[in-house]
């Protein structure tokens, strides 16, 4: 059986050209993926020696022997070694001790950081990332290349993402294009791991706030009115915030408290025990109770030995963190305020430092670990609360803080120009579009500048502007982050870290309720932009006896392949988002804009080219086949509340469909409003008394009958003319001579 | 001859010709949230009898799924699982007893044919709203964990 030997040796053939298009197509840019999702030795986060499992020596150059960690939050120091003695080369610290910041994944990039021993970054390594964009759209090298801009830089600098701002004393950093909520973390990551570590070796001088003055009232509150007036506070923690199965009884909660405050400490203390706790605290240090009244778990810490550190409680002010050790505790036995809860662990921890001021506010924090439910690892995690002493104890109130501006607001204030040319962009597009009634009125078949004049301006704008330079490409990736962020975890801070991204979705849901996809797609979308300049391009240039359009038939097969795409991408999501986020590359908008045609491997960059080559030929073809982004808001255009218009007589006229360039005008003149691009050709046409052949029919019969043109109505028809009976007409002359009024002449 | 103002032929929703606002309103948010009708259940065709039947049982089935959640006995995956097989299926059950979807503003009256297309984004689009805030209820209540 020769022939049947023949067609299954082709077969595998046929698969392995396949599997070799596909391995190539991803190997390339996985290759340099060293570290997503990497897999961490388990003892990372736990072990003592953690130089004995991550590249201390590659970040902390010269260092060659290595402390266990020490401190809290967790470093490491590593030595020189001289002669017979070693010096202090500087410090490692593992980011996921200090922080769990998130980056754009939801998850920390788990980063290993040296610095010397004067608090100049030395190195770092990316260990660990969940980042989909540094999987697949940027490589993974643009990260450490982004990292290296901290070498030589000192910690307590104010370094930002963006251009340095010498008169505010702000080290700018360049940012990773389309990048940008992954490297802000970042640098959130990098300068507040140094900062704390800094703190603790003393490079850093902790903030020295003024001392409160404490007002004593005589009054001696019970636990409810404590509790109310916030001189008592309570932190829980849900087994489910630590990644353990929901439960009704919490995984720990305390109560805390500042005893320095005289009414406060006596309330909580008794007399006695207020009066005892004071001979103890010697001027500058400050008392905070706490007490576990529901939980199992510890706050002081199974692991704790004598001369160690509680791991995990910490209170913190600003930037400063204190911890205590065993000589900073004292027994706690009783609560002596009416209505106390129950406990069953207690402490009292003093701090000692004049840093602590009980004036400013302050947060009490537990340290905990999350168990990944997923993978089961184990990160670091913390819980606070923040406590303020009510103005009621404070002389003179509590004074003024401010606090510093988060992070997406810096965005929004260092690009507030650009930020108000796009917003000024998205009015525009919205206001001339709601005035197109006007423009198409003036434009004619065959002169159709007043709309196109717009629509290709804003083309241009938003390739330009929008596309090239802000990298505002709205993406499919963003709908399946926001379904996401909808049903797992809403974080605004995420969307707004990117001011143009936001604005831009908050025009497209608005344009899409009210008048459909088409005004998104086809005025300001800047890859469709550039598809249909590139089409229209090619007409001028000579090429349009190339151009052509898909035969009816195969064009209403290939809309639906959109619609697949994005229900693809959207089951995907929900068991991988890394995944969807990696399949979500059927969009060419990374390669066009954000990363650059010349800056990928060369899969996307053909790919991408590839699409728009074929759009110098044919409208738009990924719009209308392939864009998940398109189908994605298609959907809902279904219910857009104001639609084209159309005439009874469209049913059998083919004027406007034969012109349509998205082919959403179907055999009987009906408009598919999921698939209109708005180009509102079709509606130049409506009221060209020269091109839509009911106007044209009804002008050339009153021009045979000698009858005036009426103005064009809304409803596409020139206004009708009423002929006014006659006998009305005499008696509105003579009316008229009654009252003076004299005939026109 | 066709209506070239409206993609698929206009029809009438039986409540359509309510007068009263809020009368009107009522019937469209019990029509949102009430999949089956009378005409559905009389159809001559066995067939779209049983799937309305089959319809109001997982209708059950789905009640109890976030009567489960809402009691903490149901993980947000399973929640999420039976909520888009439950669309699916009213997708079926919609097309044989409601098939019209609204035409322009919401505070409109006109109604037209549903195509299949039609009828996936309506309950789509209404299912993804009705889940988000069933989800983020029980989420907030703390009765959901993610």
């Amino acid at each position: 059986m020769p022939f049947q030997t023949d067609r299954t040796m082709m077969i595998p053939q046929a698969l392995r050209g396949l599997l070799l298009l596909a391995a190539l197509l991803f190997a390339a840019p996985l290759v340099r993926a060293d570290a997503y999702e990497a897999k961490l030795p388990a003892e990372l986060n736990t072990a003592p020696r953690l130089c004995d499992y991550v590249p201390c020596a590659e970040v902390l150059p010269g260092a060659t022997i290595f402390s266990e960690r020490k401190g809290r939050p967790f470093y490491v120091e590593g030595y020189v070694e001289e002669g017979n003695g070693r010096r202090l080369a500087g410090y490692v610290m593992l980011s996921t001790d200090i922080t769990d910041i998130p980056a754009y994944s939801g998850k920390p990039v788990v980063t290993l950081i040296g610095m010397d021993a004067n608090g100049r970054f030395t190195g770092s390594r990316i260990l660990k990332h969940s980042e989909p964009i540094l999987l697949l759209g940027i490589p993974e090298s643009a990260l450490v290349r982004f990292n290296q801009q901290y070498l030589g830089k000192f910690v307590g600098d104010n370094i930002e993402i963006g251009q340095s701002r010498p008169e505010e004393d702000i080290i700018g950093l360049d940012a990773i294009s389309g990048a940008t909520v992954t490297v802000i973390a970042q640098n959130q990551v990098m300068m507040s791991s140094g900062a704390a570590v800094a703190r603790q070796v003393g490079i850093l001088e902790r903030t020295m706030r003024p001392q409160a003055r404490l007002l004593e009232t005589g009054a001696t509150p019970d636990w409810a009115t404590l509790a109310t007036e916030g001189s008592v506070k309570k932190l829980t923690v849900a087994p489910e915030q630590v990644g353990l199965p929901r439960a009704a009884q919490p995984f720990i909660e305390l109560w805390y408290g500042y005893l320095n405050q005289p009414d406060v400490g006596r309330a909580v203390l008794g007399e006695a025990g207020w009066q005892n706790l004071l001979a103890r605290l010697k001027p500058g240090e400050h008392a905070i109770f706490v007490i576990r009244s529901d939980g199992k778990e510890s706050f002081k810490g199974s692991g704790f030995v004598r001369g160690g550190l509680y791991d995990r409680v910490q209170v913190r002010q600003g930037q400063d963190a204190f911890t205590f050790r065993d000589l900073d505790y004292l027994n706690l036995y009783g609560l002596a305020a009416a209505g106390a809860p129950r406990f069953d662990e207690s402490a009292i921890f003093i701090i000692r430092s004049d840093a602590f001021s009980a004036a400013y506010p302050w947060k009490f924090t537990f340290l905990g670990n999350r168990v990944d439910r997923e993978t089961g690892t184990r990160s670091f995690a913390n819980f606070d609360s923040e406590y303020w002493l009510p103005a009621h104890y404070l002389d003179g109130g509590r004074p003024e803080v401010k606090k510093p501006a988060p992070p997406w607001l810096r965005v929004w204030q260092t690009r507030r120009y650009e930020i108000a040319a796009f917003a000024a962009l998205l009015i525009a597009v919205a206001v001339v579009y709601a005035r197109r009634d006007r423009l198409t009125r003036a434009a004619t078949r065959n002169n159709k500048w007043p709309v196109n004049g717009f629509k290709y301006s804003f083309w241009l704008i938003s390739i330009g502007f929008v596309g090239f330079h802000l990298m505002a490409q709205p993406s499919i990736t963003q709908v399946l982050t926001w379904f996401h962020a909808l049903l797992f975890q809403w974080r605004w801070e995420l969307f707004l870290t990117d001011p143009f991204i936001f604005l831009f979705w908050i025009f497209i849901v608005a344009t899409v309720f009210l008048w459909g996809r088409g005004l998104f797609c086809g005025w300001l979308c800047p890859f469709g932009s550039l598809s249909e300049l590139l089409y229209k391009t090619g007409g001028w240039v000579g090429l349009k006896r190339f151009q052509f359009k898909l035969p009816k038939v195969w064009h209403h097969r290939l809309k639906w392949v959109k619609y697949g795409v994005f229900g693809g991408l959207l089951a995907v999501s929900v068991f991988s988002m890394g995944l969807a986020e990696m399949l979500a590359e059927v969009e060419p908008f990374k390669t066009t804009f954000l990363v650059g045609l010349f800056n990928r491997s060369w899969p996307y960059t053909l790919f991408a080219a590839s699409l728009l080559g074929l759009s110098i030929f044919t409208e738009r073809p990924f719009c209308k086949y392939l864009c998940p982004l398109g189908a994605s808001l298609a959907m809902p255009t279904t219910f857009r509340w104001f639609g084209l218009k159309r005439k009874s007589e469209c049913s059998s006229c083919k004027a406007c469909a034969v012109g349509c360039g998205s082919q959403a005008i179907d055999e009987h003149g009906r408009i598919d409003q999921r698939e209109c691009l708005h180009c509102l050709d079709c509606m130049v046409l409506y009221t060209d008394d020269h091109a839509c052949p009911p106007l044209v029919h009804e002008r050339k019969r009153r021009g045979k009958a000698g009858l005036p043109l009426t103005p064009i109505g809304a409803n596409g028809y020139y206004i009708p003319i009423k002929p006014v009976p006659a006998a009305a007409t005499a008696n509105a002359a003579t009316a008229n001579a009654a009252s003076g009024i004299a005939p026109q002449s | 001859m066709v209506d070239p103002r409206m993609l698929t032929e206009p029809v009438q929703p039986p409540y359509a010709a309510e007068g009263g606002g809020l009368r009107r309103l009522a019937a469209e948010l019990w029509d949102h949230l009430w999949p089956w009708s009378r005409s559905g259940f009389r159809h001559p065709r066995t067939q779209l009898r049983a799937l309305q039947g089959a319809g109001l049982a997982l209708a059950l089935a789905v009640s109890v799924v976030w009567v489960l959640a809402a009691a903490g006995r149901l993980e947000a995956g399973a929640v999420i699982g039976w909520w888009f097989g439950w669309s699916v299926f009213e997708v079926i059950v919609r097309l044989g007893a409601k098939p019209y979807v609204k035409e322009g503003p919401w505070w409109g009256r006109r109604y037209r044919a549903a195509s299949l297309m039609d009828m996936l984004c309506y309950v789509g689009f209404k299912n993804l709203l009705m889940g988000a805030a069933l989800f983020l209820a029980l989420k907030s209540f703390g009765l959901l964990v993610v």
